[in-house]
């Protein structure tokens, strides 16, 4: 990567436009006087030169990437991050991998601290899942300098970030064409069937095997022997539930849809809280409808795609973590599981506004006792996020 | 008793009354009694409403839809359920992510009987057919004049490519996928095509190119993956037919019984006196 030639710096702008496209509420770079945009290009320059080779501006964010590769990746965001970034071990998967976190905030000499959670890959074809917990990562880092909230928030609170929970499942459906449409963990069938694995999001303690499942072991919503059967699922449900005192949101990343799920999958259960899920929920979806104009849904499973049990979110929401969400990223159909490479970004890019937005909301109520998503407030951020992300993506590549 | 809430424009309000779930109706003639109650809205952003969309973009794809024209619904803007769900919904072709405007579809699920395919009535406002003609006689012409029969494979591939030259293959899958899906559609369906996993074009004597396709459908109800082989033709002229269409069981699925076997649909078709029309 040639990051200090002014050339590609230009070729970059010009192909970006350095114009913020969507809801029209975009700053065009026409719109700079001349001397403008020669005063930007240069701080662009200067911004391109002085980067360091961190592995969070280097790795390829707009590439699925194989389970080694999001390993090694880990590795390396701990080792050049330290005091912001360590992680841990707190599961092993059927086939005996293990199933880790990064834990993203200010250390604050071992103190416990509030905490968000976020899991992605529970489903194993859901590769948009993973990228978006990779992405996730590097805009929360990039962003802890330069982004005054983001640097508040992670100050006071922990992320713990799972890029890969179902990782038995995930390499599974890299093995070969035939098993990239895979979606449940890789166990062994129960002795009076014949099929592997089971739906890690059926196996949660949470109203389980009572609706919106199969019992049949070779159907992708088979719900296991039992609840909790799953390794995956357990090693959520001890180190979550252990800690649900300090989690103040669990957001659990999926494909595809286009939907942002509330508590609970049963049609006639209602979170005590339906009303401010459902605000703040309607917040982060139109969030994330301006960044590309993509049509997001927000409301609970029953109402807006099936009804379920033993589901994560429910579970979450369940033991008292009052927010608690699953993402639904793109697409409606076309591509379904398997989004093309040059979705990532975008797709990506309004799933991290429409968590910010939630994110944003669970840590200033806490904080600052403050719970209005004022309208202004919300486009400033907006402004704001998409500068440094539009600033940030350029000096990737 | 339901409540009926007004919906004005593009803003959506709630139902109060808890959503009735799709069942099938044990008392024959209930068709009847329901045809007989009002209205009862349903919110555009809620799966019944969802799931009818689907189905209307299918039947679209089955009668407009060519390797230049791909339909598919960008979002639903109004519904209501009587035995049959009217909804309005934007269309856009997706080919082009060209907007087609707005339509207003009847889909009429036939509780009673699961397997009946459901009926379809759609209008819509835009210009409906896309100029494809160039294309499509320029592909055409390049297939007939070709001295070797094309074929393809895993399409979109794992990292969702599709070569550019395969594009037009895509769609056409797709189109010809929505004849079954149309078929296979009921109040507890979602279906899109997922994957092709290969087509190879056939020898043909007359004008019509033929192919056959090893396809897989998703059905985001239950989640599960549906092999389907197809046999299908086209041409600029005659459009896209499904000759012969074939469900490829795993053992452990056997017991769906809805999912029938399937030769000759457009032959069955002309038999029950095509009951669709727009």
């Amino acid at each position: 990567m040639k990051w200090c030639h002014v050339r590609d710096v230009l070729d970059f702008n010009r192909h970006r436009g350095f114009f913020i496209d969507g809801a029209g509420d975009g700053v065009k770079f026409s719109m700079f006087s001349s001397a403008g945009r020669a005063l930007l290009l240069l701080l662009l320059l200067l911004l391109d030169c002085a980067a360091d080779r961190s592995t969070e501006r280097n790795y390829e964010y707009t590439k699925y990437h194989p389970m080694p590769e999001i390993s090694a990746w880990m590795q390396q965001m701990v080792e050049e991050n330290p005091g912001l970034v360590s992680s841990e071990v707190y599961g092993t998967t059927y086939e005996r991998r293990d199933i880790m976190f990064l834990k993203i905030g200010v250390d604050q000499d071992g103190v416990q601290k509030k905490a968000i959670w976020m899991d992605c890959g529970i489903h194993a074809r859901e590769w948009i899942a993973p990228a978006f917990c990779q992405w996730f990562v590097k805009e929360m880092l990039l962003r802890y300098k330069t982004d005054k909230k983001v640097g508040e928030m992670l100050n006071n609170l922990d992320f713990y970030v799972t890029p890969v929970l179902n990782v038995d499942g995930y390499m599974y459906t890299w093995i070969n064409e035939s098993t990239r449409l895979w979606r449940k963990s890789r166990s062994s069938p129960p002795e009076s069937c014949s099929c592997p694995g089971v739906d890690l999001n059926r196996n949660f303690y949470a109203n389980w095997g009572m609706i919106g499942v199969s019992r049949n072991c070779c159907d992708n919503t088979y719900c296991g022997a039992k609840a909790l059967s799953e390794p995956e699922a357990r090693a959520v449900t001890e180190f979550v539930g252990n800690r649900s005192g300090e989690i103040l949101c669990y957001l659990t990343i999926h494909s595809a849809g286009q939907l942002l799920l509330m508590p609970y999958g049963h049609p006639q259960i209602w979170a005590p809280n339906y009303d401010e899920l459902m605000r703040v929920g309607q917040a982060a979806v139109r969030a994330m409808g301006s960044v590309h104009g993509m049509e997001y849904r927000v409301g609970t499973s029953p109402d807006l795609l099936y009804p379920n049990s033993g589901s994560s979110r429910d579970w979450a929401r369940l033991i008292g973590i009052p927010f608690s969400y699953t993402f639904e990223l793109r697409d409606k159909g076309q591509f379904g599981h398997k989004l093309p490479e040059d979705q990532i970004q975008p797709a990506c890019e309004e799933a991290f506004e429409g968590a910010r937005v939630i994110i944003t909301y669970v840590h200033d109520k806490a904080f600052h006792n403050r719970t209005d998503i004022g309208a202004a407030g919300m486009a400033a951020a907006l402004w704001t996020s998409m500068l440094a992300s539009c600033l940030t993506t350029m000096l990737l590549v | 008793a339901h409540t009926v809430l007004y919906i004005t424009g593009l803003q959506f309000v709630l139902k109060l009354t808890p959503h009735t779930p799709a069942a099938s109706p044990s008392v024959p003639g209930q068709e009847d009694i329901q045809a007989a109650m009002p209205v009862e809205e349903l919110d555009p952003s809620h799966y019944p409403a969802t799931r009818a969309a689907k189905v209307a973009e299918h039947f679209i794809n089955t009668r407009y839809g060519s390797p230049f024209a791909w339909f598919g619904s960008s979002g639903v803007k109004k519904a209501g359920l009587e035995v049959r769900a009217k909804l309005h919904f934007t269309l856009k072709e997706m080919t082009r992510n060209q907007d087609m405007g707005l339509c207003s579809a009847e889909v009429l699920f036939h509780r009673a009987d699961e397997r009946k395919p459901p009926q379809v009535q759609c209008t819509c406002s835009g210009a409906f057919q896309v100029n494809t003609s160039a294309e499509e006689e320029d592909l055409y012409q390049r297939l007939r004049n070709a001295t070797s029969l094309l074929s393809g494979s895993d399409i979109p591939n794992s990292v969702g490519h599709i070569d550019p030259e395969m594009a037009p293959f895509w769609h056409l899958g797709g189109v010809a996928s929505s004849f079954i899906m149309l078929r296979e559609s009921n109040e507890s369906t979602l279906l899109n095509m997922a994957h092709i996993d290969n087509f190879t074009q056939m020898e043909t004597k007359d004008a019509q190119l033929m192919f056959q396709y090893d396809i897989l459908l998703h059905d985001m109800v239950s989640q599960e993956i549906l092999k389907w082989k197809l046999l299908l033709s086209w041409s600029p002229d005659g459009g896209v037919k499904v000759l012969e269409a074939e469900w490829d069981p795993k053992c452990r699925s056997c017991e769906r019984a809805h999912l029938t076997v399937t030769t000759g649909i457009a032959a069955e078709q002309e038999m029950k006196g095509d009951n669709n029309n727009v």
